[in-house]
C-alpha cells in the first residue's frame, strides 16, 4: 500500500503479479489512448500499486489532459493545485497525479516557474493567485536556508536565515489569509540534510543549528494552528521512516531538492488533504479478526487459544488491538466482519481476560459464512452510509482479493502473517485523517449504538407516528458559534443525500460567510430520547432587499425523513415573515446523490419558478406558511448572543 | 535492460513518449513530447533498470536518447 515506509515496502512484492498485471493495464489503456475515457477504472488499478509502480503509473497519469478526463468523467471532484517553491517543482506532478487518481479524485495542476514562490505568494495579484486555485502547495527544502547561507559560515549565520524565511512564509500566511478565497495553502517542514549539519566541526554550534532549525520547523507547523487556510505536512515521521530526503546528484545537477520517495510520501498526505475537501472521508474500520485482531482461528483453536495477549505474537496482536481503539476513539466506527459463528465471537469479545477490544467497542459485530462483500453491503446499509466510507482490514488475500473486485469503493488494508506489521500497515494510509476533528466526529460511535435502540423502538413501534412520537424529538436552531464553524464546513464537505446546492465549503470559507452581515449561518442540532444528534444540519440564509434566499440547506442523513427538516423550513419561513421580508427564494441543484430533496420545497408550499436538468428555482410568498410538524419541539434563535 | 529494443520500450511505457529506435538518434528538442524534465526521470529508471550507477551529468547534458542509452550500457 505504501510508495515510501520500508516496512511496507515489501507489501507489492506479496502480489508481484498483481501489480505488474494493474501496471500493464494502466500503460495499454495509455498506448490506445483510453486512460482518459477510462479514467475511473484507475483507481482500482492503483490500489496494488506502491514505490516504483505507483510512480510509473503516475508519469502515464500525468500526461492526461484533465479537461479530456473531465469530459469524459464530468462528476470527477478536479481542483485546481498550484505548486510552487524553491527548486524544481516536476518530480512532484507524477507522484501527485497517482496519489489524487488512487483517491479517485483528478488534479487539475499547475507549477510555477523556478524559484519564484515569494512573488507567487506575496504579492495578491500574482498569477498564481489569479488561477484561484483550491490547494497551493509551497514546496520548502534545505536549500531555501542553504543557499542563503555565506561560504564560510557559522551556526549564527544560519539562524538568521531560517529566522528570516520562516517570517517570510508567516507574512504569506497573512497574505494568503486575505488572499487565497477559502483555498489551502499547505507547507512542509523542512528536512535538515547531514550534509549541511556535518559543515559546522563545533558539536556546541552544530547543536545550536538544529535547535533552530527544529525551532523554525515548529514554527511552520504551528501557523497550522493560528491560520486556519495553512496545512503544513510534517515530513519528519517519513524521514524517520529511512526514507532519504534528496538524491544529492539531482540536487546538485537539476535542482531537484528533495527525493522522489520523499515527495511520494508528501503526495500521498496531500492527496488526503485534498480528498477531506471533496467530501470523500472514510468513517468505518471493519476488520477481519481471525489473525488480524487476534492469533489463530477461534472456530479451530478455541478462546483459550488464540494469541491476543501473552506470548510474542500476543503482543503484537494487543498492540494492534490498543492501536484500533485508539483510532475508534477518534470517531471513526469500528465493524467487526468474520468468517465464524457468532456466538462463540461474542463470547470472546465479552469475556476473553486479554482483549482490548470489546463489544462496546462496536458499531456493529458481524460474523457468519457469508461472504465478505455481502457482510460490508449490508454493513453499510445498517449504519446508513456508502460502501466507499469503509477501510477493511484482512490478512486472507482471497477475502481482500473478493472484496476488491465485488466493492471497489471499499479501501482494502492488506496484513499478513506478521503481526507486528499490522499497525505500520494500517496506519500507512490516512484514510481517516481529517483536517480538524470536531466533537461531533467524537460523539459518532455513542450515536450509532443510541441508533440501533432507535431501530428496536421502531421494530416494536405500532406505526411510523408511533415511532416519531416515541422518538420525543427535539431541534434547535441557532447562529453559528465560533467554535461550530468547523463542523459547519465538515457538514458541507461530506453531506451528498440531504443537501439541496451542495456547495462545499472549507473552513475559512465559513469563517468568511459568518462574518458577512447579509448572510446568516444557521446551525440544526437535534436531540431525542436516545441520545443527543449533535450538529446535523446547517442552513445558510441571505437578505437581499424584501427577499430572503436560503443559499443553503443541508441535514445529515442521519436523521432526516423525522421531520427535522420541514420544522426547520418552516421556522425560517416564519422568521423571514416576521422580519418584514416578501418573499423566499430558495434553489435546488442536481447532483448525482441528492435527487430524493428534488421536491423538498414544493412540498413546502413553494412555487417553482424554473426547472430543469440542472435543478431549479422557487419562491415562496410568506402567505401561507407551512406548518411545523406536531411530534418535535423545536426552538429557534435567530439573533446572536450580545458578545 | 540491455538492448536498444529495451530501451525502447522502456521510454514508451515509464515516460509514455510516443518514440521508435528511429527516434533514438533525433536531436532532443525534436522528440515528440520531450520535456527536459525526463532526463532527470530518466536517470532514476535507468539506475534501477541496469543496477549501475549513471553519471548524471553526462545523462543531462545528452543531445540524444541515443546518447543516453549508450552512456546506460557503457562498460
Amino acid at each position: 500500500m505504501s510508495g515510501y515506509t520500508p516496512d511496507t515496502a515489501h507489501l507489492n512484492a506479496a502480489h508481484p503479479d498483481a501489480a505488474a498485471d494493474a501496471l500493464g493495464e494502466i500503460r495499454a489503456l495509455h498506448r490506445s489512448g483510453r486512460l482518459a475515457a477510462a479514467y475511473p477504472t484507475v483507481q482500482r488499478l492503483l490500489a496494488g500499486l506502491g514505490g516504483a509502480d505507483l510512480l510509473a503509473a503516475g508519469r502515464l497519469l500525468a500526461r492526461l489532459d484533465p479537461d479530456d478526463v473531465l469530459a469524459a468523467h464530468p462528476a470527477i471532484a478536479a481542483p485546481a493545485i498550484a505548486v510552487t517553491g524553491h527548486g524544481t517543482l516536476s518530480g512532484l506532478v507524477p507522484a501527485l497525479s497517482a496519489e489524487l487518481a488512487r483517491l479517485g479524485l483528478l488534479g487539475r495542476l499547475s507549477l510555477s516557474d523556478f524559484d519564484t514562490w515569494v512573488l507567487d505568494l506575496v504579492d495578491p495579484d500574482s498569477a498564481l493567485y489569479a488561477g484561484r486555485p483550491a490547494f497551493v502547495l509551497l514546496l520548502l527544502d534545505p536549500e531555501v536556508i542553504a543557499d542563503e547561507l555565506p561560504n564560510p559560515w557559522r551556526a549564527d549565520d544560519a539562524e538568521q536565515v531560517l529566522a528570516q524565511k520562516v517570517a517570510l512564509v508567516e507574512r504569506i500566511a497573512d497574505v494568503f489569509a486575505a488572499t487565497g478565497r477559502g483555498a489551502t495553502l499547505v507547507l512542509n517542514t523542512i528536512p535538515l540534510p547531514h550534509e549541511l549539519t556535518a559543515q559546522l566541526l563545533d558539536l556546541r554550534e552544530r547543536a545550536r543549528l538544529g535547535a533552530a532549525w527544529r525551532e523554525a520547523n515548529a514554527r511552520l507547523l504551528r501557523l497550522a494552528g493560528t491560520h486556519p487556510a495553512v496545512a503544513t505536512v510534517d515530513l519528519d515521521p517519513l524521514l524517520a521512516a529511512g526514507v532519504a530526503a534528496r538524491e544529492p546528484r539531482a540536487a546538485v545537477y537539476a535542482h531537484a531538492h528533495l527525493s522522489d520517495r520523499l515527495l511520494a510520501g508528501f503526495a500521498r498526505q496531500v492527496a488526503h488533504l485534498v480528498r477531506g475537501a471533496t467530501g470523500g472521508g472514510r468513517k468505518v474500520l471493519a476488520l477481519d479478526l481471525d489473525d488480524t485482531v487476534w492469533g489463530g482461528v477461534l472456530g479451530e483453536v478455541g478462546p483459550e487459544g488464540i494469541e491476543v495477549d501473552g506470548g510474542y505474537r500476543g503482543q503484537a496482536f494487543r498492540r494492534f488491538q490498543q492501536v484500533v481503539r485508539q483510532i475508534g476513539a477518534q470517531g471513526v466506527l469500528l465493524a467487526a466482519v468474520s468468517k465464524n459463528d457468532l456466538e462463540p465471537v461474542v463470547a470472546v469479545l465479552r469475556e476473553h481476560p486479554g482483549m482490548v477490544l470489546r463489544e462496546d467497542d462496536f458499531a456493529a459485530v458481524r460474523a457468519d459464512w457469508g461472504p465478505k462483500h455481502r457482510h460490508l453491503t449490508e454493513l453499510a446499509a445498517e449504519l446508513g452510509l456508502g460502501v466507499d466510507s469503509i477501510v477493511f482490514v484482512d490478512d486472507n488475500p482471497f477475502e481482500r482479493g473478493v472484496v476488491r473486485s465485488e466493492l471497489p469503493g471499499v479501501a482494502v488494508v492488506e496484513v499478513d502473517d506478521e503481526p507486528a506489521l499490522h499497525v505500520s500497515r494500517l496506519l500507512a494510509d490516512g484514510w481517516f485523517d481529517v483536517r480538524e476533528l470536531t466533537s461531533d466526529d467524537v460523539a459518532r460511535p455513542a450515536r450509532y449504538r443510541a441508533e440501533r435502540a432507535r431501530r428496536r423502538l421502531l421494530d416494536t413501534a405500532g406505526s411510523v407516528d408511533d415511532y416519531l412520537r416515541g422518538l420525543d424529538i427535539t431541534v434547535t436552531v441557532d447562529p453559528a458559534a465560533p467554535a461550530q464553524l468547523a463542523r459547519v464546513s465538515q457538514l458541507t464537505l461530506r453531506t451528498n443525500q440531504f443537501n439541496l446546492n451542495t456547495r462545499r465549503l472549507r473552513p475559512a470559507e465559513v469563517v468568511a460567510l459568518a462574518e458577512d452581515p447579509a448572510v446568516q449561518v444557521l446551525t440544526v442540532t437535534s436531540a431525542d430520547r436516545f441520545g443527543d444528534n449533535g450538529l446535523v444540519g446547517v442552513v445558510l440564509t441571505r437578505r437581499a432587499g424584501a427577499a430572503l434566499h436560503i443559499d443553503d440547506f443541508l441535514l445529515s442523513c442521519r436523521v432526516f425523513a423525522r421531520g427535522i427538516e420541514q420544522s426547520v423550513l418552516s421556522a425560517v419561513l416564519r422568521r423571514a415573515h416576521e422580519t418584514g421580508a416578501a418573499e423566499v427564494r430558495a434553489a435546488y441543484t442536481r447532483t448525482a446523490k441528492n435527487g430524493k430533496v428534488a421536491d423538498f420545497y414544493p412540498q413546502a408550499g413553494f412555487v417553482t419558478l424554473s426547472a430543469d436538468e440542472a435543478g431549479a428555482q422557487f419562491r415562496h410568498d410568506l402567505c401561507d406558511l407551512p406548518a411545523a410538524p406536531p411530534h418535535v419541539r423545536l426552538t429557534a434563535r435567530f439573533e446572536k448572543d450580545a458578545p | 535492460m540491455r538492448t536498444v529494443e529495451d530501451f525502447v520500450t522502456l521510454l514508451r511505457d515509464e515516460l509514455a513518449l510516443p518514440v521508435t529506435a528511429d527516434d533514438l538518434g533525433r536531436d532532443l528538442d525534436t522528440v515528440e513530447s520531450w520535456d527536459s524534465v525526463h532526463l532527470l526521470a530518466l536517470c532514476t529508471i535507468l539506475e534501477r533498470e541496469t543496477g549501475r550507477s549513471l553519471p548524471f551529468a553526462a545523462v543531462l547534458e545528452a543531445p540524444s536518447l541515443d546518447a543516453v542509452y549508450r552512456l546506460a550500457v557503457r562498460s
